[in-house]
This record gives structure tokens, sequence and C-alpha cells, in this order.
């Protein structure tokens, strides 16, 4: 009955607002039209009615107060429905739901946005992108959540754009391109909102993009500003040029700098305190690193952006002249500690290169790195005073010379990563993060034998392998201070979904053998698990409604794990495709 | 002159093995294509002088021979060009065997495969046949440079061109301990590196064979030429260039062959190459029979 009523409320404020009469029948002050205001999502991490972010709140802790659904009730964790994306376009579903006013809105494969009554699992509406058929996505046809504002669903689609609908209607508001898939740019991570922007990064598979930062008009999706990762790159704000990223040919050579990669794929996190985004980039481009000595900045960084000027403020660069495909990608997630009896304000990053980094959010100063996987061949350790990696003698794979393979080259992380795109979690209460993460290698030797566009190529060959016997996965819980890990789950295929962490000293994550599962946060004991019918590659979210805790979870086996086979698709071979939302509750006699 | 299927076959069947299968198969792709009335090609899109659009057609060398192919078969030519993924066996499962993810259809024929006893071997969802070109590496040059036909380290301070992520680019920034590296502008393909040197904006292309013949004789500007010889050290000897069927379609792959060795024997095959400028040569793979 609520629900129909506020559809009615909706529907007259629309009707009201083409006369020129303002909505009166939403009681939002900043005009957010008949949905979440900016202070509603500043506050998202604190609100446990809704989840209305990526993330759950600008600092994307993936963390929830809500300890109803605890280590001594989670047994009687139940499902109360499934629903299904339907269709045959299944593949990977690594999207976090959105909740609000009885509604879950969640993306699925192929771009496509759903909304279901956060009740009962009906299908409320569906948004399929139109898109175009000559793309070839490079890992699978994922899309990792939207973001809500007002009376809008925003999300970016494989082809390059950003869609923002109507959440009670599924009608597109405004569309617009943010790159040219036909030069090779894509977008599958979810935007965040900051001060009435949408913030997004890039993505791109094809040789020759730049990585870029934007903000747009959340209204009308028009460019407020362009931040590129990679120094020599004009900037702009407003259609101004705004300076240019860091110093040209300061650490590329020729220009290289023009098509330096440094894509900045997944999305970013916002600090509110100190109005920064801290944005990771991706990999240089070429992928021999012998081509392009230097340190190549910003690529395989961390770049802190001051949200109103879109001007980089600090960069902490987690693997200079990347030569293993270690994308610095992965999400900065601001934390406050005491570190030597001294309150700070701090960042941590799990990163591809298997090292898990704590900043000083304020500055970008280096705090500590510690290894979070079992082996890291290439670097011996992240030195103190500089932040600089020591570089292992032989651990770079060489250069080719176009007569023969040369030799085998055994790297660890795989370039798949120590933790690959899945969120990680931070614990309020235990002051833990929880880190997917995953122990293999690779052997990666030069292939003289190999073909691009049609023409001979210099590539490398490699074969991703697993380094221990009873894993790949390893859920593992890190001290920010000491860098300690203080407990690991092992799951025998790699982990590829987000973590959770909640008041009830519970942590959960996803594995693709299908279940989603529930660990003591202290202890890492498992408490409970579900198995959903496909790989759980998804972020999980909790929120309450009528007094009850409810968990959700996407379940839909891919991503770019399974497009690499070999020894490690022995743990994988088995799951079967899926499409569908699980949501939970605690079973009540 | 004839290319004898023979010899052609038995240097396929003694390199590939998963070539050297009796072609006993039933013809069922070949009927199916009939029935259907076209023949689905798969090309490169801006892959200048083979495949490319101008004015809204598709054109290049590799169209003319999929339309000559389609008109032998009596029916139409269904042209799709498609982006290059990072390495040709992507567009292979893109193109060929599975089709993209995001409906992209796949081609009853790839064109402008490399055609190499190694790389087909490691391909097996594919039949790679009818090698038609052989292809190499070489420059092109500003007519007023004298350098031109000089050890590559004479480039340096010249204004020098390449692809993008390519050999020429390797080449060139790659070798001679870098030296040249800061010199390299990059171009989207070696037919406008090539065209840049033409038009006078750069000194120096590395690039394909066919780019340069073909930018030099089609492109816009005048005063370039072709260096004569061989670049030392060039990182590749040249490769052979064929087609691909879907490995359960190998009867189609040998009727097209069938035609192509015509075409390549009754001088079709040299006519189409010299309309974009490009002298052709047979595939190293084929034995010439006099």
């Amino acid at each position: 009955m609520k629900g129909q009523f506020k559809k009615f409320a909706v529907a007259l404020a629309a009707s009201c607002a083409t006369m020129g009469v303002p909505a009166m029948a939403d009681n939002h002050a900043d005009g957010s039209a008949g949905g979440p205001s900016m202070a509603e999502l500043m506050n998202d991490a604190n609100s446990t009615g809704d989840v209305l972010s990526y993330g759950m709140g600008p600092w994307q802790q993936r963390y929830s107060a809500l300890n109803k659904v605890n280590t001594q009730t989670v047994r009687r964790l139940v499902p109360v429905y499934a629903a299904s994306l339907g269709g045959e376009k299944q593949r990977g579903q690594e999207s976090q739901p959105i909740v609000y006013d009885g509604t879950i809105y969640v993306t699925g494969s192929y771009s496509r946005l759903f909304a279901f009554d956060a009740k009962t699992g009906e299908k409320k509406w569906e948004y399929n992108a139109r898109l175009p058929d000559g793309i070839m996505p490079c890992c699978d046809v994922v899309n990792r959540g939207a973001a809500i504002h007002g009376d809008k669903i925003i999300f970016a689609t494989l082809d390059a754009h950003l869609v923002a609908l109507n959440r009670n209607t599924g009608k597109v508001i405004w569309n617009k391109e943010v790159g040219d898939y036909k030069a090779g740019y894509s977008a599958t991570a979810a935007p965040i909102i900051v001060k009435d922007m949408v913030i997004t990064g890039n993505s791109g598979g094809e040789f020759g993009i730049v990585g870029a930062v934007q903000a747009r008009d959340v209204n009308t999706g028009e460019l407020i500003w362009n931040r590129p990762t990679i120094e020599g790159h004009m900037g702009s704000l407003r259609g101004q040029d705004n300076g240019i990223t860091g110093k040209t040919n300061a650490t590329w050579e020729g220009d290289l700098w023009k098509t330096g990669g440094g894509a900045t794929w997944l999305g970013g996190t916002y600090d509110p305190g100190t109005n920064l985004l801290y944005f990771g980039t991706g990999n240089p481009a070429p992928w021999n690193s012998h081509l392009r000595p230097g340190d190549n900045l910003y690529t395989s960084s961390t770049l802190a952006i001051d949200a109103d000027t879109g001007k980089i403020k600090w960069h902490y660069q987690t693997t200079p002249h990347d030569g293993w495909d270690f994308d610095g990608v992965n999400e900065f997630i601001p934390f406050d500690a005491k570190i030597g009896g001294k309150d700070m304000k701090l960042g941590a990053k799990a990163d591809r290169n298997g090292y898990f980094y704590v900043l000083d959010r304020t500055n970008g100063k280096f705090i500590g790195a510690h290894k979070f996987v079992m082996q890291t061949t290439w670097a011996d350790g992240i030195d103190q005073k500089t932040g600089r990696p020591n570089f292992t003698k032989d651990g770079r794979p060489g250069a080719p010379d176009g007569a023969d393979k040369g030799k085998v080259v055994f790297s660890s992380p795989s370039f798949l990563g120590g933790k690959n795109w899945m969120p990680m979690a931070y614990s309020q209460d235990t002051g833990l993060f929880y880190v997917p993460s995953n122990d293999w290698g690779m052997d990666i030797w030069n292939e003289p034998i190999a073909y691009k566009k049609g023409a001979a190529y210099l590539g490398a060959g490699f074969t991703i392998k697993p380094i221990a016997d009873d894993h790949i996965g390893a859920l593992r819980a890190m001290n920010p201070k000491t860098g300690k890990i203080v407990w690991e789950y092992k799951n025998p295929a790699p982990l590829w979904g987000g973590v959770l962490s909640t008041g009830g000293n519970l942590v959960f994550t996803g594995t693709p053998e299908g279940y989603l599962k529930a660990f003591d946060a202290k202890t890492g004991q498992e408490l409970w698990k579900f198995n959903t019918g496909s790989g759980v590659v998804g972020s999980p979210i909790t929120w309450e409604d009528g007094g009850e805790q409810y968990v959700a979870v996407m379940s839909g086996w891919g991503g770019a794990v399974p497009l690499w086979g070999g020894e490690v698709a022995k743990t994988f071979k088995d799951i079967s495709q899926g499409g569908s939302l699980w949501v939970f509750k605690l079973y009540n006699q | 002159m004839t290319y004898g299927r023979r010899a052609f076959l038995g240097g396929l069947a003694a390199s590939a093995g998963a070539l050297a299968l009796p072609r006993a198969a039933t013809s069922a792709p070949l009927a199916t294509v009939r029935e259907l009335g076209a023949l689905r090609f798969g090309l490169y899109q801006n892959n200048q002088p083979w495949s490319f659009e101008e004015d809204g057609k598709v054109v290049g060398i590799d169209a003319d021979i999929a339309r000559a192919l389609a008109e032998h078969f009596g029916v139409r030519p269904d042209l799709a060009l498609f982006p290059a993924d990072e390495e040709v066996s992507d567009d292979l499962r893109n193109v060929v065997w599975r089709g993209g993810l995001l409906g992209f259809r796949k081609c009853d024929v790839m064109m402008h495969v490399p055609f190499d006893r190694t790389f087909a071997a490691r391909e097996d969802q594919v039949v790679i046949l009818a090698p038609y070109y052989r292809e190499s590496f070489g420059a092109a040059c500003a007519s007023g440079m004298p350098e031109c036909e000089g050890m590559p380290t004479e480039f340096r301070g010249k204004r020098l061109a390449a692809e993008l992520d390519s050999i020429p680019d390797f080449y060139l920034i790659g070798n001679f301990g870098g030296i040249l590296r800061s010199d390299v502008t990059h171009y989207t393909s070696g037919f406008d590196a090539v065209a840049a040197v033409k038009a006078g904006s750069a000194d120096l292309a590395v690039a394909t064979d066919a780019q340069i013949q073909s930018a030099l004789s089609h492109a816009p500007g005048d005063g370039a030429k072709r260096r004569k010889g061989p670049l030392p050290a060039m990182l590749s000897p040249g490769w052979d260039v064929g087609i691909a069927v879907d490995e359960k379609s190998r009867s189609l792959g040998f009727a097209i062959e069938e035609q192509m060795d015509a075409m390549m024997a009754d001088g079709r095959m040299t006519a189409i190459f010299a309309k974009y400028g490009v002298d052709w040569r047979p595939a190293s793979a084929v034995a010439p029979v006099a």
C-alpha cells in the first residue's frame, strides 16, 4: 500500500513539474526529487534501512552496524526469495545491489538494470541497454553496480555510456557517451555521487587508451571536469584547460605517454573530510616494460583528486615501472585509527601486486605495506623509508628479441593479482580489513610466434597456476596497524566476490563454488553457508526493514577468471552459469 | 604458372596436424551457404589496404577477394568489419568459432589470418588454410633522406613513424639501445605512418610491405620512396597470410581454397592487389609448379 501511494505521489510530482509548479510531493529541500539527497548519500554508512551507494558509504568500508544477524543467530539465516535476471544473458554477475524505499536496484551482465520489490522479489522494471554488436569486451560482460540520486538511478554500459534512469519507471532521463567504444573504451564500474556530480573512471581493453576520472552534472550528464591519469595530458574544468597532469616526459620517453594506459576501470572512493576522491590507475602500455624506461606516472598508482577542481592533490605509485600487469586500480578505503598513540586519517589498499598499503589519506604519505598473499616473487618487501618496492634481481620478465622463446620466468602473484577487482571490507568493531585474495603465480615467457591484427607480433605467453595444494582463494583478516594476518579462510577456487562486514561480528563473502558464506569476524570460523546454484562473484549487502535484517547478494559465475583456463580451471570447471539476486533473513518460528 | 594443390596440401599435411585430416568431410557448410545465399566474411576494421571503409563502403584487398569468392559461389557477400582484439587468437574466437558476446555473429570465413604451422597447431577450433600472400616488414622514407638505406642508428634525430604496439614500433623503440625511442611518433596504423612520410610530417616509417606500397601509391603527397635493403635486426622474417574457417566447416574452407588457387593462377589475385598499389607475391608455403 505504501509503495502504491509513493508511486502515485511521484507521478503527481512529475505532472506538476511539467506545469512549472515546484514538486510538493516530496520533502527534500535540496531538490532531489523523490529520492535520496546528497546528505543521505554521504550518511549511507550510518543509515541501516537502506544501501544507497557502492561500498555502503563514501568511504566504501562495506560495514554495517546491524547486529540482529550475528554469530549466534546466523545459523537461522534462510532465503526469502531468489529473483532471476532471466533470458539467455547470464555470465558474470559482479554487481552490488542498491536498496531504497522498498526497492532493490541491481545491475546485471550485458549492461542491464533491474528494479525488484525488496520484500517479495517481484520485478518492477528492467532496462536493457541497446549495445552495438561490434564491441568485443576483453573480460566478460560484467557490471559492478549503480548509483542512486534523487529520482535517478545511474549506471555505466559496456559501450562506454552513462545512463540515468527514472528510478520508478526505468525510463531514460539522460544518456551520455563517456568514451568511444570504437576506440576501445568501455565501462563496467559503479559510478559514485559526490556534490551532485557523478564521478566515474574509464576502461578499455585496447592498447592506446589513456585513463581519466570525470565528473558530470548528476541532473544532465554534462561534463564538469576531466582529469587524465597520465603525465602530459591536459585536464579540463567547465570547458577550460585546467593544467597538465604531472610533467610531460618526466617519467616517460618519446610520445609513449600519449598512449600510456592507466585506465581507472574500477571507479573510486571519496572522503568528505578532505574532499578528496581516490582513484586507482591501471598498468602502463605497452606490456613490454623494457620499451618504456621510467616510473611511467601515474600508472599503477592511487590518485587523490580534489572533488571541486579535478586537480591531483597527491599520488602514490604501488608498482613503479610495472612489468607484470599489476594494475593499481584497487579501492583505497579511508579509515581512522590510532598509530603510535596518535589519531590518524588513513586509507588502505590491497594491491594487485600482493601488498597491502596504508597511507595518510590527507597527503599520501606512506605509513606501511605488508604482503597479504603467500608469495611475491617480483619484490622483496616495500622500503619503509621510500615507500618503493625492493625489486628482486631476476623478477622482471625479459625483453623479447624476436628470435626465441627465452627462459620461462615464474612470477607471483599472477597477472590476475593477489587481489583483483573484488572489494575488501573494513570492520569498525574489529579494526580489521577483510581481503579477498588469491594465491597463484604464472609462468611467463616471450612468445616469438604471436600475431596481432593479422600481423606478426611479439607477445608474452603465460600459464597461471596454483602455488598451494589446498587452495587458490583466501579471505584474509589483516590488521592495518601491524600488517599481521589475524586469520585466513582458504577456498579451493579463486575468490572473485566482494566482502561485507557487520556489527554482528560477521564477515560475508561468496565463492565460485556457489556459496554465500558467513565467518566470525574475530576468528575466521565459518558459521554459515548457502549454495546459490551458481558462482558468487558479486558483493553482498545488508539492511533492515520492519525490524528485520536482510542480506542480499548476486549469484552468477563469470568474470575474468574463466577466460584463463589452465590448471586453475580445474577448480571451477563444473560450475554452471546463473543470474539471480538472492535475499536472506532470519527464520522466525 | 599454376599453384598445384597437391604440392600445397602436401606441405600442409606435413606441417600442421590439425590440417592434415582427410578432406572427405561433408559438404554441409557449403550447402548451407548456398541455401542461405550469403557468405559472411570477417574483415579487420581500419586495416588499410586490406579492409577499411571508404565513403561508407567496405573496400580493400581482402574485401575484393571476398566479393570475388562470393560471386564464384553465386551468393551475396556479407562483409563484417570487426575490431582487432589483443591477439589473433582472440579474433579467431570472436569471429570464427564462438562469435562476439554482444551479438557479433560468427563469420563463415575470416580473412587475413597468419598461416603459420606453430600458430595453427595451437588453434584447434579453426582450420587455417588458403595462404594467399607473403608479408614482411620494411621501411619508407622521405625521398630527400640520404640515410634511407643506412644503418638504423643513422635514423637518430629523424622524425620516425610506426603503428602503435606493433613490431615496427618495438623495432624502433626497443632496438639499438633505445637511442631512437624519443624520435618515434605513433600512428594508429602502418598505412597512416607511411602516409605521414608521404605528407612530409615524418622522415621514415617502418611498416608492412603492403602498407608501404599502398600508401606510397595512394596516400596524398609526394616525395617518398621505399627502402630497398632489408632492415637489419628486424624482429620478424615475414609470414604467410591465409584464411580461417570453423573446424566444423573445413569443406567450405577447401572449396574457397580451390577458388583462391584459381585466382592466383589466372592473374585475378595480382589484379586485385595491383588495384591497391601492392605487388602480389605468393605465400612461401605455396610451392609454385611450372
